[in-house]
């Protein structure tokens, strides 16, 4: 594999081979590249979902390069945030490319997660020793949204300032601490410039280099503990080691330079096809639009909490907001302690009716949230099942009950979303 | 004010003693040396004829409200006489300095005891107004005193500001407080049967006028608006000295708020002619009293243009000429044009801004055309369409420029898509030479 000269002295080699007996000699190529080439990758039905991780890790290059570019021109205050990104968009050359890429970024960076989380779930990856693994990816995913909330800020539109407003406001609704956090997260009492302040600092110094942190260790555990196997793949070819694989460098680098470009390729239609906009410049003294949302991540729970009454069962401690953090709090707590809950079959049966029922609330509500009109919204919510069902189907065997189920699911999905946009082209 | 008894019970009322005075709107307190309220106020003493000198529970709580009162005053003050005394005629003799009013027309003389002295008045305001009395006799209402000071139809001090209960003029609650004032005209100005047979310089007077000017933008800009340098009656007719403007003064009455207009106004031709065949500047077009945002539709020979009122074809009232109806068509032609370009452009910007491109440069310079608009719109009163043209040609370069910037921003953001879309074919194209290269690259030992 190695592309050193193999025969006659070093002085006969070309130029390509000195450079790289050269590196070699000072930073260790040689044993990089036998480390890439020892490291196996397995080949299974669902080897596809092992390039989702590489996706993110692109595209979280591509928001960092992106970024860096951006702060360049961007001044994070109130007088001058919305100005410098419009200048950005109109007189800063490409950019508005770079503020178009870097926006869609964001929100596929966060997509490819979590359809990276759900197929991790499926194929059961996170079982001993993969935990931490687990552990780490899933708080990479909040940070993430994080990430996403406090950039959400930074363009100091009416959208963003409405946004904030809102899901700051949320964090005062935990008990005990949430006032304190509330005027943490704020940076006060309401959202201000020390609130943009405080976002910018988030967003470019101290989410970065928490999520630069955890992705290391998240990358290390993942070369520790190899490409983990689905039980039922190891199963049907007696036992992990058996299971056909191939070479981490080339083969599998090969198919995941193709997972990247077809992100890059997304990622230009998109800005392509919708260019980020920057509407109109926040007023904190305007009233709220009517209809706004916040992005598409956030829309599961946003809805949730526009549907809860001011207090539950009119207690007046008992309020709609606090319960419904909480609720979300403990479920993204269950989702973290996955690895530890999964303890045999009747658990797992439990874990993966949990999962379903996530996942249906996830596509319902976020349908719901994005569309006014019901037909839209069952359109939208049987399409996201359809892509979750397919998934699913490549985990389950031919023949079985679960799959004839599936099979069965899928059929009724279809025949809704036919009734749906037959109702809806006939509106 | 409609009779003689009722006014004498008003001035009357002033004999109210200030130690009945304990704090707004309570009544006020007895003061021992004023014995004026002592009798005043005693039911039994007042019946029949002299039922009116009685002051009732009401009165003396609008008492406690008066700006007189508030600021020290005291019955013997207005009314003189001797508030030490309990005997009827000391307390009421000429030689203690108290004064009668037998008729209405005494009424302004009363007030004007004080208020036309500026030696009393400094004590209150070191710049105080001393002409109201002075103004008052050269009014229509004054002239109308004059001719019949029995006459209580006829306004004089009381009937806009009140008896006892006289509030300063910029307290909201006052009668004559610019929110309240054209009411308070309307009290007598809108009731048909005192305004019968009245008349002003030879025309009859008319009962419509509140009802009119509630119409009008003016009333809308002060009562729905809120806006207090909005003109209501007093604003074009005065306050004191309250006549109906000649018909040569109407201009200038408007020109105290409309300064651009009425200078140009005055500067014209047009203004003599309007002189010269008595009709009223300002409000010939404008209307009076019931006048309504002016628009460009104002303009011209259409329906709803006012010129064609004169500048008839065929048939040209007052001397108008045909030249001025091409006029006036030419310049409702440049003020739509610039309108609707200044609108197109506006619209075009607004689409870019929303497609993420920076607008703010062409829209500032926009302004520059909405000024000349709104400086076109001004130079109609000058009825000449030159100078009028040329600011119409300017604000529309203006506009045109900044149209045709936003639709070059709204072309470049879709060229930006055409291009971005573009990106897309090299990168198919790496991926499927990568695909191939995969395809024809065997796994080892699978």
């Amino acid at each position: 594999m190695s592309p050193a000269p193999e025969n006659g002295p070093a002085e006969t080699a070309g130029w390509k081979q000195r450079l790289w007996a050269y590196l070699s000699d000072r930073v260790g190529l040689d044993a990089m590249l036998a480390l890439g080439v020892k490291k196996r990758v397995p080949i299974h039905r669902t080897t596809v979902f092992y390039f989702l991780g590489g996706m993110a890790l692109f595209l979280f290059i591509v928001q960092i390069v992106s970024g860096v570019l951006l702060s360049l021109y961007y001044k994070p205050s109130p007088d001058q945030a919305f100005e410098s990104v419009q200048a950005i968009m109109s007189e800063v050359k490409f950019g508005w490319l770079i503020r178009s890429v870097h926006s869609w970024g964001a929100n596929l960076v966060i997509g490819v997660l979590f359809l990276h989380l759900l197929t991790t779930y499926m194929m059961r990856a996170y079982r001993r020793p993969r935990e931490f693994t687990w552990v780490t990816g899933l708080l990479l995913l909040a940070l993430f949204m994080a990430l996403g909330f406090s950039g959400y800020l930074l363009p100091w539109n009416q959208l963003s300032y409405a946004a904030t407003n809102v899901g700051t406001k949320l964090v005062g609704v935990v008990p005990v601490v949430g006032e304190y956090l509330l005027k943490i997260a704020r940076g006060g009492e309401n959202v201000t410039g020390d609130t943009l302040s405080r976002f910018y600092a988030l967003h470019v110094a101290i989410f970065p280099l928490l999520a630069l942190a955890l992705m290391g260790a998240h990358l290390y555990l993942v070369q520790k503990q190899g490409m983990s196997v689905p039980p039922r793949v190891a199963e049907s070819h007696g036992g992990e080691d058996k299971v056909p694989s191939m070479s981490f460098v080339p083969d599998f680098l090969l198919r995941d330079a193709v997972g990247w470009y077809l992100a890059l390729g997304i990622l230009a239609a998109l800005a392509a096809l919708f260019p980020w906009e920057l509407g109109e410049k926040a007023d904190p003294f305007a009233s709220t639009e009517i209809g706004t949302k916040p992005e598409w991540y956030f829309l599961f729970m946003f809805q949730l909490l526009k549907q809860l009454p001011g207090t539950i069962m009119d207690l007046e401690w008992l309020e709609g907001e606090m319960v419904g953090v909480l609720f979300f709090g403990a479920v993204g707590s269950i989702v973290l302690l996955v690895p530890f809950l999964d303890r045999g079959d009747r658990s797992r049966r439990a874990l993966n009716f949990f999962a379903g029922v996530s996942v249906i609330f996830f596509i319902v509500m976020t349908a719901w949230g994005w569309f006014d009109e019901l037909p839209l919204q069952i359109i939208l919510g049987t399409s996201l099942l359809l892509a979750v069902l397919a998934l699913a189907d490549r985990f389950l065997q031919r023949g079985t009950p679960s799959r004839r189920a599936l099979g069965v699911a899928a059929v009724l999905t279809v025949l809704v979303l036919i009734a749906a946009i037959i109702r809806e082209l006939t509106r | 004010m409609r009779t003689l008894p009722g006014i004498l019970l008003a001035i009357t009322l002033f004999a109210v003693p200030p130690a009945l005075v304990a704090a707004e709107g309570e009544p006020p307190p007895e003061e021992e040396e004023s014995k004026c309220i002592t009798c005043h106020t005693d039911t039994e003493l007042w019946e029949g004829e002299q039922l009116h000198l009685l002051v009732t529970e009401k009165q003396m709580a609008e008492l406690a409200e008066d700006v007189h009162w508030k600021k020290g005053l005291r019955c013997h003050d207005c009314h003189g006489g001797d508030p030490t005394s309990f005997r009827t005629g000391d307390a009421h003799a000429e030689e203690a300095g108290f004064r009668m009013m037998e008729a209405p027309g005494d009424v302004p003389d009363f007030c004007g005891h004080c208020h036309a002295d500026i030696a009393v008045m400094k004590r209150y305001n070191p710049s105080p107004r001393t002409d109201q009395v002075v103004e008052y006799w050269t009014s229509g209402h004054g002239q109308a005193m004059k001719k019949n000071p029995e006459d209580a139809d006829v306004a004089q001090c009381v009937s806009c500001h009140g008896h006892h209960g006289i509030r300063a003029v910029d307290d909201l609650k006052s009668p004559v407080f610019p929110t309240h004032l054209a009411e308070t005209c309307a009290k007598c100005h809108s009731d048909e049967s005192r305004m019968k047979g009245r008349e002003y310089n030879g025309k009859e007077l008319s009962h419509d006028q509140y009802e009119l000017w509630r119409k009008s933008v003016h009333a809308r800009m002060l009562l729905e608006k809120g806006d207090l340098s909005a003109p209501t009656c007093n604003d074009c007719h005065g306050n004191h000295g309250a006549v109906p403007p000649d018909v040569d003064s109407v201009a200038n009455a408007c020109g105290t708020c409309h300064v651009k207009v009425g200078e140009l106004f005055a500067g014209t031709k047009m203004r003599h002619r309007f002189e010269e065949v008595k009709l009223p500047g300002c409000a010939t077009c404008h209307n009076h009293h019931d006048i309504q945002h002016p628009t460009d539709e104002m303009l011209g020979m259409e329906a709803d243009g006012v010129c064609g009122r004169c500048h008839q074809e065929g048939d040209p009232k007052y001397g108008a000429t045909l030249t001025g109806a091409e006029a006036a068509r030419k310049m409702r032609r440049g003020l739509d044009d610039l309108d609707a370009m200044i609108e197109e452009a506006k619209r075009n910007l607004k689409k870019a801004e929303e497609l993420g491109m920076g607008v703010q440069k062409p829209r500032f310079e926009l302004k520059k055309a909405s000024d000349a608009l709104t400086n076109a719109r001004s130079l109609v009163h000058g009825f000449a369409l030159k100078p009028m043209e040329e600011v119409l040609d300017e604000g529309l370069q203006v506009a045109t420029v900044q149209n045709e910037t936003a639709l070059e921003r709204i072309g470049e953001y879709h060229f930006r898509r055409v291009w971005l879309a573009l990106s897309l074919v090299p990168i198919l194209l790496v991926v499927g030479l990568l695909l191939l290269y995969i395809r024809r690259r065997p796994i080892p030992g699978r």
